[in-house]
């Protein structure tokens, strides 16, 4: 007998869907891919969730309801249990979502990520041999890696031009093209697209300001929730520096760490120090950890982006102010919810910027 | 030779009202000074609203006004950091980054704080924890060790009982840091006693039945005090002589802000009890408190009538 197509589905997180659709469809698993975040999405989430869970939880819900009403039956998440609510994530889910519709969760425990994500695979897609299954989770981190370095390529370069539209969408295209490539296509892409943003630049010789941007996972990863912060950085002519990047965290989360030659916790406590001793769950010391060595580096400026009521992200708080006065260094906290309106947020990083350029030009 | 100037202070907030005897009588047996911030007041409540990160939570405001109130006598603050002490079980962030929260808000020098790393339960950890208390105050390890054994047995020994009555009772079920500060959840429980309900709090149950009720909620919940939580919810669901159930929770409490609903769908709605989720925060009106409360004791006695 034919056991039942599961319909598989996922939340949204930046450019996560490109490669795991792209592994899915190859590996012949029907999806049901979430339509992009809207506002109609955080309205629904946040009608299901919880009053004071952190907006991530919101968003993720609504994505699965929106997916749910389309006929997907099967849920995708990632877990781990741990100091920050993430863990706790789909067990209340799971309730709401069982008023609607009986559906079935998969958890990918980011304790042991490629373990997991290796069975999900196996399960989903049946027919599927294990060679091809580790080429396609190989080919996921190739292209979320390839898709990381174009867009550390779009801040640096675009910072560096008169014309930053024209890099975004050269990104944009570079995107695109990338979604439907195949293993050996995609670093050329990714080349090409560096070197065609590298050339609206110019020489470049000039240094803008530049800034760091820290802060919880998520909201530095959706474009729609952290309202495209870091495209408004650079229109405003500074660079944005990041640290945290999904193919990178990917990566040394699946292959580097099920070899044993990666531990997150180790390679931020050092950095971090004095001002966080421990680690504090979530991105907590790596958010203090990455502000720190950028102080040191010379940085312009902190922006310290989290979700409302993030647990770790408020005890790294703490360390980050006395970071920026020690440095003297201008700190935006932004902290979002789901009433966060665009205005509100563009308004303060205009200001941020100016005062920023106000700064660097006296020096 | 313990240091002459040595004067420790204990915040009485968070974790003081689950070990807060330990710790006392650690400090008292080894012969060092030491002071209780006391209980909390509005002045407690106002300056750690005013030290601490707008969006944290309301236990974490007052531990930073507690602290701040023992700065001026006290050479030491006793900041302990406990992530895990059962295997499976995590503190939440804000109990791991207590000692670094501290130390940022007030900008103390790490010797001002005497914060043992309680990670793993083992007895090495436990030792650890106890040699890195004795460093702090300049103590030796032998009768640090002595003091601690001491504390430890006088500590095991206070074993929680109910005082068991015939008169109606009402469970309230909330994090032990809120029950038991009268500045929070004084209103509730004086309420309560001047009806002659009698109040069952989590506190009175051993520790133990309450993990092993909370087993069937493994390995969903996470959180060591949670469980705790969710673990009482179940036991008391199932007592015949428990007439209903407050849950008390603080605003901004991440774990609480999940683990209620999950009670509530799992647990509350599955027992025929009546039960009211209550959520406090630093605007401490009592009217709006007391009124619910009020109004659940109608609720609870018209279903005694029918």
């Amino acid at each position: 007998m034919e056991a039942e197509i599961l319909k598989v589905t996922y939340p949204h997180m930046g450019y996560l869907n490109i490669p795991v659709l792209n592994m899915l469809n190859n590996l012949g698993v029907e999806v049901i891919e979430a339509p992009p975040i809207s506002k109609k999405t955080i309205e629904l989430g946040s009608l299901y969730s919880p009053e004071g869970v952190c907006l991530p939880y919101k968003i993720n819900m609504g994505n699965f309801i929106e997916s749910i009403d389309q006929g997907a039956d099967t849920l995708v998440s990632v877990c781990g249990a741990g100091k920050c609510r993430l863990g706790f994530y789909n067990a209340v889910q799971k309730i709401h979502l069982a008023e609607k519709r009986q559906v079935q969760f998969y958890m990918l425990d980011t304790n042991h990520l490629f373990s997991d994500l290796y069975r999900f695979l196996r399960t989903v897609a049946p027919r599927a041999s294990r060679l091809v299954i580790l080429k396609n989770i190989a080919m996921g981190i190739k292209l979320l890696k390839a898709l990381d370095a174009m867009n550390e390529a779009k801040n640096f370069y675009g910072a560096r031009t008169n014309s930053p539209e024209q890099i975004i969408d050269i990104l944009r295209c570079g995107t695109q093209e990338l979604a439907n490539s195949t293993y050996t296509k995609i670093n050329f892409i990714r080349d090409f697209t560096i070197s065609s943003i590298g050339a609206i630049c110019g020489n470049g010789q000039c240094r803008p300001p530049r800034v760091v941007l820290i802060g919880e996972f998520y909201l530095l990863l959706e474009p729609y929730v952290n309202h495209s912060i870091e495209d408004l950085l650079i229109k405003q002519g500074i660079e944005v520096k990041k640290f945290v990047y999904t193919g990178n965290w990917v990566y040394s989360n699946t292959l580097l760490q099920a070899l044993g030659l990666y531990s997150e916790e180790k390679a931020y406590l050092d950095q971090a120090k004095p001002y966080l001793n421990y680690h504090v769950g979530g991105d907590g010391l790596k958010s203090v950890g990455s502000a720190l060595r950028c102080a040191r580096d010379g940085y312009d400026g902190i922006i310290h982006i989290y979700p409302f009521g993030c647990m770790p992200e408020v005890v790294a708080q703490s360390a980050l102010k006395n970071i920026a006065s020690d440095y003297n260094l201008p700190l935006l906290t932004l902290s979002i919810d789901e009433h966060s309106s665009d205005v509100g947020i563009i308004t303060r990083i205009e200001a941020f910027a100016d005062c920023i350029k106000r700064k660097t030009y006296q020096h | 030779m313990i240091d002459v100037h040595v004067h420790v202070g204990i915040p009485q907030a968070m974790l003081y009202h689950e070990f807060g005897s330990l710790w006392a009588d650690f400090f008292r047996y080894a012969d060092i000074p030491v002071s209780i911030s006391g209980e909390t007041n509005k002045q407690i409540l106002d300056r750690g609203t005013l030290l601490g990160v707008d969006e944290s939570c309301l236990p974490l405001k007052v531990y930073l006004g507690h602290v701040e109130s023992l700065l001026s006598e006290c050479t030491h603050i006793f900041v302990p950091r406990v992530v895990q002490y059962h295997r499976n079980f995590h503190f939440c962030a804000k109990f791991a980054g207590l000692p670094d929260v501290v130390r940022n808000t007030f900008r103390l020098s790490p010797e001002q704080i005497i914060s043992p790393n309680v990670e793993y339960k083992s007895s090495v950890n436990q030792l650890q924890s106890l040699y890195t208390t004795c460093q702090a105050i300049g103590l030796s390890a032998v009768p640090g060790y002595l003091a601690y054994r001491r504390a430890l047995k006088s500590w095991r020994a206070d074993v929680p009982g109910d005082s068991g009555s015939s008169t109606p009772k009402i469970a309230v079920i909330g994090h032990s840091y809120l029950l038991k500060d009268n500045f929070f959840c004084g209103n509730i429980m004086n309420f309560l006693a001047s009806r002659g309900i009698h109040v069952i709090t989590p506190n009175h149950v051993a520790s133990k039945v309450l993990y092993d009720e909370a087993k069937v909620f493994e390995p969903d919940i996470y959180w060591q005090l949670s469980a705790k939580i969710a673990g009482a919810a179940h036991y008391f669901c199932r007592q015949h002589d428990i007439e209903g159930i407050i849950m008390v929770s603080s605003f901004g409490c991440g774990p609480d802000s999940l683990v209620n609903e999950y009670v509530e769908h799992h647990v509350l709605k599955k027992s025929d009890k009546p039960y009211i989720i209550i959520n406090i925060d630093e605007h401490m009106g009592s009217a709006g408190l007391i009124t619910r409360v009020e109004a659940f004791w109608d609720l609870v006695k018209w279903r005694q009538k029918s």
